[in-house]
């Protein structure tokens, strides 16, 4: 087990995990001294019947002292005033955020407004801006992907000013997280396929990473292990309550590996494909992941090769020979790919060019490829990648995730 | 009340003159480096007109400045960030971090890995001037050294590397 001379970990998140979770929330609010919550959540949840099943399930416990469905796609300021607005005018205590990542930033973005009686939001963006704790937030994802129960981040859009305003503090993580099976049952199978890819991406790129630790490694080895034994298994039965259990239990453990000891090259082309062709970050993920362990796999194949075990579990892990492990942990990724395409009628895409949107119409023309090199120069999250990575570097890689095939590791830029 | 002298914790006076010493150096470099390398001219191509960026260490310096000035040169603007407005800022948490990184003691990917810098402002920016940065340590560095400080070290032509290390060294100790 790899030992870091210096490392810091952080996951305070109390995670109540069960098929009847919700249930817990309002013994879990009355241990913060809270008892009437604002619920924040957006038209497709509500629209699911998600919100119901969580106020169904709450109100007995708690005064519900109000709820919106008004989060759009992308959170923004205004949204954000206005609904802590919403929350002063009903006197609420906490709030409760069902959604995916925007419901969350949103959430947290109310949390700072009403706990610091904020009249300009910007004054609190940047890291250390936050001073004392804020109300209690309680998440309840509604996707087994992108971790953000257990991050400490939130992005809040001023539309107006054409601002970003990051907020990053540990006080942004939620005091509780829920993991209800409830919550996911009704994903569909190609939807649940790319976050579960999502979330297998950050265990295995905070495992191989440079700001890997023994805390983020037991977080990140228990994920891939709930996430490969599942996923194929809930892609063919969606009603897999068991199943989709496993995955959202996966989903926040890679979030807490990744959340302290960050991404690399995976995410890096990954954001940059999907601001330049707007692919769902999940599918990116699912299709850079191989390359990024080759890419780096002179640098980390040791760290790559004892993924084998949670990945193909213990047989094959101790009948493949060392030096082959980190080689087979890329064999083993891509084929979960290829089934997976199989079990969804090709819905989930194994190589760029294979990106279709709801139309039907290619997503990644080839000619955007040099873009989206271009792209990834402006991403920091290269910064904690094993292997350097320039222009061509990208260009190679998004070049190879287009077309499916290896990359080739001969020409490989070693220094 | 009495006077009691002011107790201000890591005054080392010595550490702090090494690193601050090594600073100047960096940022001349760059300077120079801005003038002569073609990579290191375009990355400062891309970044805004009045660009400002500051390295420096927590809590009370040495620093150091580079700015792109009203004809887009880029000059090293001293070692008061004072009043300067600054783009991207870029702090080591202490002393103690800055000397293991400026002995080289501890490569820049570890010291990134443990999370020894604070970095204030757009992330593209701090994108650019990490390569920039990288750039800089290849061209002053002896290889055994610089391969310490970099990820990967570059393979660059003959007269890139040396021809361009001795004026890059010329012009970083005269200053233009
Ligand atoms: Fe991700």
């Amino acid at each position: 087990m790899y030992l870091p001379e210096y490392y810091e970990f952080c996951c305070r998140v109390k995670i109540i995990a069960g098929h009847d979770a919700l249930e817990k929330i309002p013994e879990a609010l009355e241990q913060l001294h809270a008892g009437r919550p604002l619920i924040i959540t957006d038209k497709g949840v509500s629209a699911a019947g998600l919100a119901n099943i969580v106020t169904e399930a709450i109100k007995d416990g708690v005064t519900i002292g109000a709820i919106t469905d008004d989060v759009p796609q992308d959170s923004s300021l205004k949204i954000v005033n206005q609904l802590a607005g919403m929350y002063r005018d009903n006197d609420c205590d906490s709030i409760i955020a069902v959604g995916g990542g925007s419901v969350m930033d949103t959430a947290k973005g109310v949390n700072i407004v009403v706990s610091e009686n904020a009249d300009d939001l910007m004054k609190f963006s940047g890291a250390g801006a936050l001073k004392k704790a804020l109300k209690p937030l309680v998440v309840i994802p509604t996707t087994s992907g992108t971790g953000s129960e257990v991050t400490l981040v939130a992005v809040v859009k001023d539309h107006e000013r054409h601002l970003k305003m990051a907020f990053v503090s540990y006080f942004l993580l939620p005091n509780v997280a829920i993991l209800d099976s409830r919550m996911t049952l009704t994903l569909p199978p190609v939807i649940t396929a790319a976050t579960a890819m999502d979330a297998m991406a950050h265990a295995v790129e905070a495992y191989t990473g440079l700001a890997k630790n023994p805390m983020s490694d037991a977080n990140a080895i228990a994920a891939i292990s709930l996430i490969s034994d599942n996923l194929l298994k809930v892609i063919k039965n969606p009603s897999d309550r068991e199943g989709r259990l496993a995955l959202a239990n996966g989903a926040t453990l890679a979030g807490a590996a990744f959340s302290n000891s960050m991404v690399g090259v995976v995410h890096t082309l990954g954001h940059a494909t999907g601001s330049v062709c707007g692919v769902p970050h999940g599918v990116c993920m699912s299709i850079l992941l191989p390359y990024g362990l080759e890419y780096n796999m002179h640098k980390n194949a040791h760290f790559t090769g004892e993924l084998l075990l949670p990945l193909a579990g213990v047989e094959v892990y101790a009948g493949t020979p060392k030096h082959l492990r980190a080689e087979g942990t890329v064999a083993y990724i891509r084929k979960m790919n290829r089934d997976i395409h199989d079990a969804t009628d090709g819905g989930h895409a194994r190589f760029f060019e294979e990106v279709r949107d709801r139309d039907g119409r290619r997503m990644v023309p080839r000619e955007k490829l040099e873009d989206i090199a271009r792209a990834a120069l402006d991403d920091g999250s290269i910064f904690y990648n094993p292997e350097e990575c320039d222009y061509e570097d990208f260009l190679m890689i998004i070049k190879a995730a287009w077309e499916g095939a290896p990359l080739d590791r001969e020409l490989i830029k070693k220094g | 009340m009495g006077d009691f002298k002011e107790v201000t914790a890591g005054n080392k006076p010595f550490k702090k003159a090494y690193v601050a010493i090594m600073l100047w150096f960096v940022g001349r470099a760059i300077q120079a480096a801005a003038r002569v390398d073609k990579d290191v001219k375009k990355e400062f191509e891309k970044l805004p007109e009045d660009f400002t960026f500051c390295l420096g260490v927590l809590p009370k310096g040495p620093y150091m400045i580079v700015g792109k000035n009203e004809k887009g040169r880029v000059k090293y603007l001293g070692w008061k960030p004072g009043g300067k407005r600054i783009d991207l800022d870029m702090k080591i948490k202490g002393i103690e971090a800055a000397i293991l990184m400026f002995t080289f003691q501890e490569s820049t990917t570890v010291a990134t890995a443990r999370d020894r810098m604070i970095v204030d402002g757009e992330v593209p920016y701090a994108c650019a001037i990490v390569r920039v940065l990288d750039i800089g340590e290849v061209y002053l560095l002896p290889k055994f050294i610089a391969r310490l400080a970099v990820k990967r070290y570059p393979v660059w032509s003959f007269s890139r590397k040396y021809i361009g290390r001795v004026r890059i060294y010329f012009r970083s100790i005269l200053g233009y």
